[in-house]
C-alpha cells in the first residue's frame, strides 16, 4: 500500500518559526490532493498541537503519516507532560505562561479543538517525561 | 494541466524580448513560469495574472493584456467608469473632477465609480451585521473586489471560496447601473458601445472575460491607466467645460489604498492586508482555522492596495499621498441616502447571481497515485542541494522535484547537482589512479 512518512522538527519557545511545521504540512496535504474539509480539519489539528510544543514542551518533532486509509499525526515533545489530561481536555483549561498569553496563545483550546477536529485522539503523557499525542483522520 | 480547458490568462510573454532569466519565474505566486533550456519564460501553470512578473520584468518582455486597442479608436459614445485609482496619477494639484473632466472630451459618457464604493461600503455593513453574534455562519468574510485574490481564493485556497462575501463589486454595479439607466434613456443602444473599465489592474480583463460571482460580465472591456494616461494629460491643458462630474466624498476616493475599503463600513473588526506575499500568509492562517474573530478582511494583491496596480503610472506612495489629501478634502461623510442603500440591499440589489467554483487545474489523480507521486517527490526533493537557484528553470527545488516526478524534465537539469556529481567523479577517478 502506499505509504508516506514525513518528520518536521519543532522547537520549543521558538514563537518566531511557530506554526511554520503546520504550514508545511498543509503544503504536503494540499500537494497529494486531498479535500479541502479533510486538509481544513488536519490544518487546524497541526497548527494547535504545534502550538502545544512551542509553548510547553521541550523540543519535538511532528511526524505525519500518510496512506489511503488517512493521515496520522503524531507530535512527541520531551516537555514537562500533562498533569491531567481530563482536565487539560477542557475547553478554557491553560497551564500557559504569562509569556504565551501576551502573545495571543494559551486559551485553553487547543486539546478541545484538536478533540472536536479528529477522528481519534490518544494522549500518552509521562509528568517531567513528555508527551506524545496521537491524532488521526479517516481519508 | 488541464488540456480540455487551459484557463484563460491575460498576462503574456514576448519570446523576442526574453532572454530567459529567472525573475519572472521566481516572483511568480502561483509557480506557474518555468524557463525552457535558460532561453525563454513560458506560463505553464495556472496564471491568476496577479501582474509580479510584468513588475519584475527588467526587459519589459511581460505584458498585461488590457482591451489591446488604443483608447483613441474607441467610439466617443464609449462609457467610461473610471476606478479611482486614476485620480492620484497627476500630482496633488489636478482634482478628481478635472481628470473626469478630460476624460470627457474624448468620451461623452464618464462616470465617478467612487460613488458606488459608498454604496458597497453599506451593503457590507449590512450583511455583516447579519452575521454578528450567530453561531455557525462563515467568518472571516471576505472582500470580493481584488480579482487575483478571488483567483488565488478559488485555485489554492478552495476552501474559503465560501468566505468570499456574495455581494457584486463596485465595478460591475456601476456598469449594470450605467447600461440600466442608459438603456431606460434610450440614449442608445448599449450593445453598441459598451461599457470600459479604467484599470490600475493586469487581471481586470480576466475578471470581465471570466467572471467568478456573476454569469457574465457588466463591463465591455478594460483600459489600463498606462494607456489612457498620456491621453488625459493632453486633455488637461486649458479645459473649459465646467460641470460636476465627481460625486463621491473621500470614503469612495480613499479605497485606492489598502484599508480604504474597510474605512468606509460602520465600526466592526476588520483588517486590511495588503501584497500578494502578506495575502498568501493571512489565507493560510484563515484556513488553519485562526482569525475567526475578525469580521471582514480586505485584501488586495498589491502592495499599499490598488494604487500599486502594475498598470499605473504614478509612483505607489506619491500616489498614496494624493489620495490621502482627497480624502482629507472630501471628507469621511458618504454622499448618500442610507436609507435608500439599505432599501436596496434588502431588494437585493447588491447580491452576486451566481457562484462559480474555478475549476482545480490539476488533474486529481486517485489517492494511492497521489501518494505514490508525492513519495516520488519527496525522494527527488531530499537528492537536490536546495540552493533554490533557479538554473534548472523550475522556480524552486520543491517545483523541480516535482517536474521529475511528473516526468516533465529530467533530473540532469539540476545543474548544482551535477556539478557535483562530476565533482565526485573526478576524485573517485584520481583515488583510482
Amino acid at each position: 500500500m502506499a505509504q508516506l512518512t514525513k518528520n518536521y522538527p519543532i522547537k520549543a519557545r521558538d514563537y518566531l518559526r511557530a506554526g511554520e511545521v503546520s504550514m508545511q504540512v498543509q503544503g504536503l496535504l494540499k500537494s497529494i490532493g486531498f479535500t479541502q474539509e479533510l486538509i481544513r480539519r488536519v490544518s487546524i489539528c497541526a497548527y494547535e498541537a504545534e502550538m502545544n510544543v512551542v509553548m510547553h514542551g521541550g523540543d519535538g518533532q511532528m511526524t505525519v503519516a500518510i496512506n489511503t486509509d488517512g493521515i496520522i499525526l503524531n507530535v512527541k515533545d520531551s516537555g514537562p507532560g500533562i498533569e491531567d489530561v481530563s482536565l487539560a481536555l477542557q475547553e478554557g483549561y491553560s497551564t500557559a505562561s504569562d509569556e504565551a498569553r501576551e502573545m495571543g496563545f494559551g486559551a485553553g483550546m487547543g486539546l478541545p479543538n484538536i478533540q472536536k477536529n479528529s477522528d481519534s485522539l490518544g494522549i500518552l503523557s509521562e509528568k517531567g517525561k513528555g508527551t506524545e499525542v496521537k491524532i488521526g483522520f479517516k481519508a | 494541466m488541464d488540456q480540455e480547458r487551459s484557463p484563460l490568462h491575460y498576462v503574456q510573454i514576448d519570446e523576442k524580448r526574453c532572454i530567459g532569466c529567472v525573475l519572472c519565474m521566481k516572483a511568480c505566486p502561483s509557480k506557474a513560469i518555468r524557463v525552457r533550456d535558460l532561453k525563454v519564460a513560458e506560463i505553464v501553470g495556472t496564471c491568476i495574472d496577479c501582474g509580479e512578473c510584468i513588475r519584475v520584468c527588467p526587459r519589459g518582455a511581460v505584458k498585461a493584456i488590457t482591451t489591446g486597442s488604443d483608447p483613441s479608436t474607441l467610439s466617443r459614445y464609449t462609457i467610461i467608469s473610471a476606478s479611482p485609482v486614476l485620480y492620484a496619477q497627476f500630482g496633488e494639484e489636478v482634482m478628481p473632477n478635472e481628470v473626469l473632466l478630460a476624460l470627457r472630451r474624448s468620451f461623452k459618457y464618464v462616470y465617478d465609480q467612487a460613488h458606488i464604493h459608498e454604496l458597497y461600503n453599506v451593503a457590507v455593513g449590512l450583511q455583516i451585521k447579519e452575521n454578528r453574534g450567530k453561531e455557525g455562519v462563515v467568518r472571516p468574510l471576505i472582500s470580493p473586489v481584488c480579482p487575483v485574490v478571488n483567483r488565488l481564493i478559488g485555485y489554492r485556497f478552495p476552501s474559503l471560496l465560501k468566505n468570499i462575501i456574495p455581494i457584486v463589486t463596485p465595478r460591475e454595479i456601476a456598469a449594470r447601473e450605467l447600461k440600466r439607466r442608459l438603456y431606460c434613456d434610450k440614449v442608445f443602444d448599449t450593445s453598441e458601445f459598451g461599457v470600459y473599465h479604467i484599470t490600475p489592474c493586469s487581471a481586470k480583463m480576466v475578471s470581465i472575460k471570466d467572471p467568478m460571482f456573476l454569469k457574465s460580465s457588466y463591463l465591455d472591456g478594460a483600459l489600463g491607466i498606462n494607456e489612457v494616461y498620456e491621453l488625459i494629460k493632453k486633455n488637461l491643458r486649458d479645459l473649459e467645460e465646467d460641470m460636476m462630474l465627481h460625486r463621491s466624498s473621500g470614503v469612495g476616493i480613499g479605497w485606492g489604498v489598502s484599508g480604504g475599503e474597510i474605512a468606509g463600513i460602520e465600526e466592526g473588526n476588520y483588517l486590511a492586508v495588503s501584497g500578494l506575499e502578506e495575502t498568501i500568509r493571512y489565507l493560510e492562517k484563515i484556513e488553519m482555522g485562526l482569525f475567526n474573530n475578525i469580521e471582514y478582511f480586505e485584501f488586495r494583491a498589491c502592495l499599499e492596495g490598488c494604487i500599486g496596480g502594475p498598470l499605473t503610472v504614478a509612483d505607489r506612495y506619491e500616489a498614496k499621498r494624493t489620495v490621502a489629501k482627497f480624502v482629507r478634502m472630501f471628507g469621511q461623510e458618504k454622499r448618500l441616502k442610507y436609507a435608500q442603500a439599505q432599501k436596496a440591499y434588502q431588494e437585493g440589489w447588491f447580491h452576486s447571481e451566481i457562484k462559480i467554483t474555478p475549476a482545480d487545474a490539476k488533474n486529481r489523480l486517485p489517492l494511492s497515485e497521489a501518494i505514490e507521486r508525492q513519495e516520488r517527490i519527496e525522494e527527488v526533493f531530499r537528492m537536490l542541494p536546495g540552493k533554490e537557484c533557479g538554473l534548472c528553470g523550475s522556480p524552486d527545488c520543491r517545483s523541480f522535484a516535482e517536474d521529475v516526478a511528473d516526468a516533465m524534465v529530467s533530473l540532469d537539469h539540476c545543474v548544482l547537482l551535477n556539478l557535483k556529481n562530476r565533482g565526485e567523479g573526478k576524485r573517485e577517478g584520481r583515488r583510482n589512479s
